[in-house]
């Protein structure tokens, strides 16, 4: 066991846990911050997505110890209130049936804009091809990220 | 840092009572009842309904939301027969308690036929209510009086809102009959809406079973079987200690549970136990010998007529795991002669029954809160889950979260059973079908036995069809998963009358028409035809394939369009048009056929259940690979209503149709037709 300084979110968090705990586990069990998902545990589903200093990463395949000064924001630090380019965009198109793995896949739609403000269809399809939507809503994601990118480009 | 609370969490999981158990939803009775508080009076005329003084008209949700929708459905029936303001429209989930009930269990498409009529009735009888409170302030007949969105109006103009009428309303004497709208005046159903959950999920504040934090919890995982019927001989539990953050590790009925301060401590401490298993009588059980069970227990066809043309097929069907995205999980709080679980349960009555048995308490000490549900397909009746975590939390006397890991949920499911179709048919020399034996045989083990798969269904006047069924009684759980019988059966029939179509030289489209008498399956089928464009030139590798289904009050006709480059085959577009009767919720309809679309792409090509050694051999979604956004084809929605005046179920029809429309799009590119699931080229015969 260890203390971890971590900056969640913008805040600094301090936690107390073993070397190899998976960040989803800190921020779920530990911080409380549960809009980040358990769907497998072994990276093949997405719903756990986090943004490590801008970045998708599986938070179940990344230690506390490996995370250092860098920043994470999770689905909950997107924005204060939904407001998010990409979480505009969700609401716009009622992206979400169970809503258990739009966190992750809102995360992955985020990291991609920052890389490809306008994304081609085929772009979507490669940056959001480890997550799983067992709802089977992907036709309204690929329409809300073409939607996002644009009040990304335009809001900004 | 570790038992860190959240309020607003907590607060969602106040508890809503439930009526009483007996109390079957068609007989909900209007009531006045009211309560003061601070702010003034509730008015709360029934259990679904109350309007605060502050005008927010909260709706009690009675069923569980899986993803299909039910909370916002049900919300717009009653703000349509209220006229309720639909931005002053809250929800709040019922679950099992002492009195307010979500009973009847979430399935079988059966929410909205179920409860519209009664939903309507009740809320159209508490806006006469609000009516009749403001004509009495006014001194006016009330039927001079109209309402609109919120408020009530009298005949000069004047208004008054709902929630000013709370006190005044609740004085009101319920009305013995109260007539719903006709359903040209309806303003909200049939308009879509957004759901009432959105904003919740994608902030990441909605909670589901596995987000819910009782102050105290210590979590567990569970060891388990590693063959269907093993038992447990020991354990070894010496180094499951030493593992930091872990509790304790204890024998239940299902295996080990090691108890500890976090998730991950848990997973640790279950990898360093020591466990030796009996592995028992399917130790050696795999999917080849389920074939051939089922094979050997399909029976004969009938004879067919002489001289007729005759067609023969099987397709076989692999069992198939639900995988909801939320595995299966709970938290239980077991406290003497009492017990509270939260858990995302299709049947909260059903658990609430399972866990006062259990327990040797009575039901009505035994509160079951439903949040959210992470997907369901079916999986959320059985219970086992929470079997498991009553039984440890009455050991260790905490509350308790258990997870299962998505290895354990892959491989602890009940599954939609495997099973084999077989068809022999005969058609004339004018292209009529003369003759139709059908052979069905399933799995059929656990709950799902004999007879419960393979009813026939045909959605076709056939009159020479006969069909026969039987259980291969093999000892791998089996429940319901989308569209139950329906999964295996209808893709059978319907990839089955494609091959007696080109047997009789005939365009698949205008077969089915013939054989169809059902004006709504004509329609939904020509609509189809139509939107895709059926018959049109395609590219070279690309073809059509088209199915229909109809049940559970709707009917849903695919044409789905596929191209097959060496062994890979792609879905390009799925067009559907389904009849629902009533769309309360269009887009909401639309979200449940894109959905079973996918379901349809996943497992027609893509995913199975394989046994070996008797157990499930995938572990995750890499080897359960579900379909991802890149299998995903362009889908067109087109809802037809044609003219029925109460809804369909939408949960189940979307399904039973894309897999044959798929395998029969094949079958146009390569001439080759599909015998097992999920397709692979090779195997195409």
């Amino acid at each position: 066991m260890a203390v971890y300084k971590l900056s969640v979110n913008g805040v600094e968090r301090s936690v107390d846990a073993v070397s190899d705990m998976p960040v989803l586990w800190v921020l779920r069990d530990m911080l409380g911050l549960t809009g980040s998902k358990y769907g497998c545990g072994v990276g093949s589903c997405g719903a756990c997505a986090i943004l490590v200093d801008g970045e998708e990463v599986l938070s179940c395949q990344m230690s506390v110890k490996d995370v250092g000064k860098k920043r994470i924001t999770t689905v909950e630090g997107l924005s204060k209130n939904g407001t998010h380019p990409v979480q505009k965009a969700w609401l716009q198109h009622d992206v979400p049936q169970c809503g258990y793995c739009q966190s992750g896949q809102i995360i992955a739609a985020a990291a991609l804009l920052k890389k490809h403000p306008r994304p081609t269809d085929a772009q979507i399809e490669s940056a959001l091809s480890s997550h799983i939507c067992r709802c089977g809503t992907y036709q309204r994601i690929r329409e809300a990220i073409h939607t996002a990118a644009g009040l990304a480009v335009g809001g900004k | 840092m570790g038992s860190m609370t959240n309020v607003s969490r907590r607060s969602i999981f106040k508890i809503v009572g439930g009526i009483g158990a007996g109390l079957a939803l068609g007989c909900v009775p209007l009531r006045a009842a009211e309560r003061s508080d601070k702010k003034g009076v509730v008015f709360a005329p029934n259990e679904y309904i109350t309007v605060g003084p502050d005008g927010i008209v909260t709706v009690t949700i009675t069923r569980s939301d899986m993803g299909q929708g039910i909370r916002t459905t049900i919300a717009m029936i009653v703000a349509e027969e209220l006229d309720a303001d639909w931005n002053h429209v809250r929800v709040t989930q019922a679950g099992a308690g002492s009195k307010r009930v979500n009973g009847g269990g979430t399935g079988g498409s059966s929410s909205t036929p179920g409860l519209y009529n009664n939903l309507r009735k009740i809320a159209a009888g508490s806006r006469q209510m609000l009516v009749e409170a403001a004509a009495k302030q006014w001194g006016v007949d009330p039927s001079t009086c109209h309402t609109a969105a919120g408020k009530v109006f009298n005949a000069s103009g004047k208004a008054i809102s709902y929630g000013e009428l709370t006190a005044a309303a609740s004085l009101m004497t319920p009305p013995a009959d109260a007539k719903p709208k006709p359903r040209s005046e309806f303003k909200i159903i049939g308009k879509s809406k957004s759901r009432v959950d959105n904003l919740d999920v994608v902030t990441g504040r909605a909670i589901y079973g596995q987000d819910v934090h009782v102050d105290g919890m210590v979590f567990a995982v569970v060891s388990r079987r590693p063959a269907i019927g093993a038992t447990l001989k020991s354990f070894d539990a010496t180094a499951t200690k030493k593992v930091s953050g872990v509790i304790d590790a204890i024998q239940i009925a299902s295996g080990v549970a090691v108890i500890a301060t976090n998730t991950y401590a848990a997973t640790q401490g279950r990898d360093a136990l020591k466990v030796e298993w009996d592995n028992g009588p399917n130790a050696e059980l795999d999917s080849k010998q389920v074939s051939s069970k089922m094979r050997a227990a399909l029976g004969e066809h009938t004879e067919m007529p002489a001289g007729a043309k005759v067609v023969e097929a099987s397709y076989e069907f692999p069992f198939l795991a639900h995988a909801t995205l939320e595995p299966m999980n709970a938290v239980a709080d077991v406290k003497d002669g009492s017990c509270t679980v939260w858990t995302g349960s299709q049947a909260p009555t059903g658990a609430q029954q399972q866990v006062a048995r259990q327990l040797g308490i009575e039901a009505s000490n035994v509160t079951i809160n439903v949040p959210l549900l992470g997907g369901g397909f079916g999986r959320r009746f059985m219970h086992d889950w929470v079997s498991e975590v009553v039984e440890i939390s009455k050991a260790v006397k905490k509350p308790v979260k258990l997870l299962y890991t998505r290895d354990d949920d892959l491989r602890t499911d009940f599954y939609r059973p495997a099973g084999i179709r077989s068809f022999k048919g005969a058609i004339s020399s004018s292209g009529e079908i003369v003759g139709w034996s059908g052979l069905a045989a399933d799995s059929a083990g656990g709950r799902g036995g004999k007879g419960r798969v393979g009813k026939p269904a045909i959605p076709y006047d056939i009159p020479s069809a006969t069909n026969q069924q039987a259980g291969a009684g093999i000892a791998v759980p089996t429940g319901a998963w989308r569209s139950v019988e329906n999964s295996t059966n209808n893709p059978a029939y319907e990839c089955f009358v494609d091959e007696l179509a080109h047997a009789a030289g005939k365009d698949p489209v205008a077969f089915r028409q013939a054989l169809i008498s059902d004006p709504r399956l004509k329609h939904v089928l020509a609509t189809v035809a139509e939107k895709a464009g059926w018959g049109k030139a395609l590219p070279a590798g690309h073809g059509m394939g088209v199915a229909v289904f109809k049940g559970y009050g709707s009917y849903a006709a695919h044409v789905a369009e596929v191209s097959v480059k060496g062994d890979a085959i792609k879905v390009v577009r799925v067009v559907c048009a389904v009849d629902p009767g009533i769309a309360v919720n269009p887009r909401g309809v639309e979200a449940q056929i894109q959905g079973a679309i996918i379901d349809g792409v996943a497992t027609a090509l893509k995913v199975s259940i394989t046994l070996e050694k008797g157990l499930a051999a995938e572990t995750s979604y890499f080897d359960y690979n579900w379909a991802r956004i890149g299998d995903a084809p362009k889908t067109e929605v087109h809802i037809v209503e044609s003219g029925d005046n109460s809804p369909g179920g939408m949960g189940e029809v979307g399904y039973p149709s894309v897999i044959p429309a798929i395998a029969n799009a094949i079958a146009a590119v390569t001439g080759k037709r599909a015998r097992k699931f999920p397709i692979k080229v090779s195997e195409l015969v």
